[in-house]
């Protein structure tokens, strides 16, 4: 019984996910992730990590909403209910995603690992708690600090106020003699897409 | 034999709350009422272009699964609940996150620029809005030292969390206003966008959605009360009348809380949210663990 | 029986992801393929945990970590897009040939 259920969750989640790179809309993309997400989550949820499972889930939630909305920043067909397709070196893709598989799926059938459950009545989620804020928090500090250097770098990469003034103008260095050209190496043409707004 | 009749307590709670918040959002709010719903519901479909048919049609009924399923992890008298998960409160957290996923779902689906409008600008709000409720659900679980909301609610024995947490239940009753798309948060069916995400609906749908906005504000309700007053305890009545009366007093008090504050404009709105409510949901974390310590 | 039902799903999400990862033009799609990938290693690691390693509590925070993981690859990746589309209007993979300026 349980296996029917954590099977039919691992092929939905595989199902949403391969939905993932076949939707047209960039939308139904995000939400589709979130969905496969949402599978492993419950897989978490009926294999006894209840905490995993459910974090899983409100996490991927907030993350698959700002990706739909960074999606509508950056795609030109922004409500995506119109048909396209974005995709480059698209057998090689197909070729090396069918190999991680093959050999993945080969190496699971081959193996022969332990066959010991999590034993029934475990407070898994006071274990995890205490393995997370025990005596040494290594974990829980090191993920904190990460998380901490992820925001500083992040609003900085992302800050619109460059060193030399608004990055979207450039930034452009002032030049080395009064009205001169900017200092510095120039980049070589623009990024391509100027025209999809 | 228990967790059947908590089952039928879930379904008969949100029903009958349902219609009573529709009556109290009548009363209270100068909202429509049953007899709005009603005439909702028998009004015909309204067409758009190239709609999203599958979101557009589950959008309504998933609002009111999460309700439900939020409103399952609450207990209904001491020690049961129809979910007794030890991570409940994750559980609850999860809803809270899916709630602004479903919302931009239904503004997203018509293919129309007011629901377009509404579902943008209730992700770019509701979502930094449902941050400081994750702290206060943090905080919540300290004095209980667990993440299960039966433990929540015996650790109020003593004192109830309002007394405890005392920035608690007002920050939560900004992510209550902002789950149920009311008064000052109310971004995504705004009268400002022609109401927004619900602006191209009519029929079955459009009460649904309504049905299943006043469904949530039960479920929310339902969860400050056990967060906040101690749930189902208290003297002399049994535990699940003491959880409705309390609920019922909640969702009255947010209801006219929300019909009285004025909504600002998003930008201001985002900054808001950003630079007073985050900030003071972190000094109510710190006030809740000094005081639980 | 159950444990390879898992793994073998986790190894799916990882093949699928790393086809997406390759083949998708904008940045926000490979991003959905590099997510993809993990949530295949985050299905591996609850498998094995309950299922092989008879819930040692040390598992659940290989799970913590993918998490966390996400999200830095998450705030990075979108950092990133945006200070690439400020400077060059660019958001697809192709307008990036050269790292230089």
């Amino acid at each position: 019984m349980t296996d029917l259920v954590i099977a039919a969750l691992c092929l939905f989640a595989v199902w949403t996910g391969w939905r993932v790179f076949r939707v047209d809309s960039m939308v139904r993309a995000s939400f589709s992730l979130m969905l496969s997400f949402v599978a492993v989550g419950a897989v978490g949820v009926v294999l006894s990590a209840p905490y995993i499972g459910i974090a899983t889930i409100f996490m991927m939630a907030v993350e698959m909403m700002v990706m739909a909305i960074f999606m509508v920043m950056f795609m030109m067909n922004p409500a995506g209910l119109n048909p396209m397709v974005m995709v480059h070196q698209h057998r090689v893709a197909a070729v090396a995603g069918g190999l991680a598989f093959a050999g993945l799926a080969a190496a699971v059938l081959a193996a022969d690992p332990p066959a010991a459950r999590v034993a029934t009545g475990t407070d898994t989620v006071a274990a995890l708690g205490h393995e997370l804020l025990g005596p040494s928090m290594l974990i829980f500090e090191t993920a904190g600090v990460t998380l901490l250097a992820t925001m500083v770098g992040a609003v900085i990469l992302s800050s619109r106020r460059g060193r030399f003034g608004p990055a979207d103008d450039g930034s452009r260095p002032p030049g080395l003699e009064p009205g001169g050209p900017p200092a510095g190496r120039q980049p070589e043409g623009g990024g391509g897409h100027h025209h999809h707004h | 034999m228990i967790g059947a009749l908590l089952l039928l307590a879930v379904a008969a709670t949100l029903a009958a709350g349902t219609l009573l918040a529709a009556w109290l959002d009548r009363r209270l709010a100068g909202g429509g009422g049953i007899a709005s719903l009603a005439a909702d519901w028998l009004a015909g479909p309204v067409r758009t272009e190239a709609p999203d048919d599958m979101n557009r049609r589950l959008a309504p009924a998933w609002y009111l699964a999460l309700a439900a399923a939020g409103l399952c992890v609450v207990p209904f008298a001491p020690g049961h609940a129809a979910i007794d998960s030890p991570a409940g409160i994750a559980i609850w957290g999860a809803c809270e996150a899916l709630t602004v996923v479903v919302v931009f779902l239904h503004g997203w689906s018509p293919n129309a620029p007011f629901p377009l409008i509404g579902a943008y600008r209730y992700a770019a709000i509701g979502l930094p809005a449902m941050l400081p409720s994750m702290f206060v659900l943090i905080a919540a679980a300290l004095p209980a030292e667990s993440l299960s909301l039966v433990a929540i609610v015996d650790s109020q024995r003593g004192a109830w969390n309002v007394l405890r947490q005392p920035l608690g239940l007002p920050l939560f009753a900004v992510a209550i206003l902002s789950l149920t798309l009311r008064g000052p948060m109310d971004y995504a069916d705004g009268a400002d966008i022609a109401g927004g995400t619900s602006a191209e609906e009519a029929g079955p749908a459009r009460a649904l959605w309504q049905a299943a906005r006043l469904a949530m504000l039960v479920s929310a309700c339902a969860m400050a009360a056990t967060l906040f007053l101690g749930g189902p305890l208290g003297p002399v009545l049994p535990g699940p009348v003491w959880l409705w009366l309390k609920t019922a007093g909640m969702m009255a008090a947010i209801l006219a809380l929300g019909a009285r504050i004025a909504r600002p404009p998003p930008a201001r709105m985002l900054g808001l949210v950003w630079t007073v409510l985050l900030p003071l949901s972190f000094l109510h974390l710190l006030i809740s663990g000094v005081i639980a310590l | 029986m159950t444990l390879t039902i898992v793994l073998l799903g986790a190894a799916a999400l990882i093949g699928i992801g790393l086809y997406g990862a390759l083949s998708q033009q904008s940045f926000v799609m490979l991003m959905m393929g590099l997510e993809l990938m993990l949530n295949g290693a985050l299905l591996a690691a609850i498998g094995l945990w309950s299922l092989a390693l008879g819930g040692m509590p040390e598992g659940q925070l290989l799970a913590i970590v993918v998490m966390a993981v996400m999200a830095v690859e998450m705030a990075v990746g979108f950092a990133l897009v945006v200070a690439i589309y400020r400077k060059r209007q660019a958001d697809m993979t192709e307008s990036i040939g050269t790292l230089a300026g």
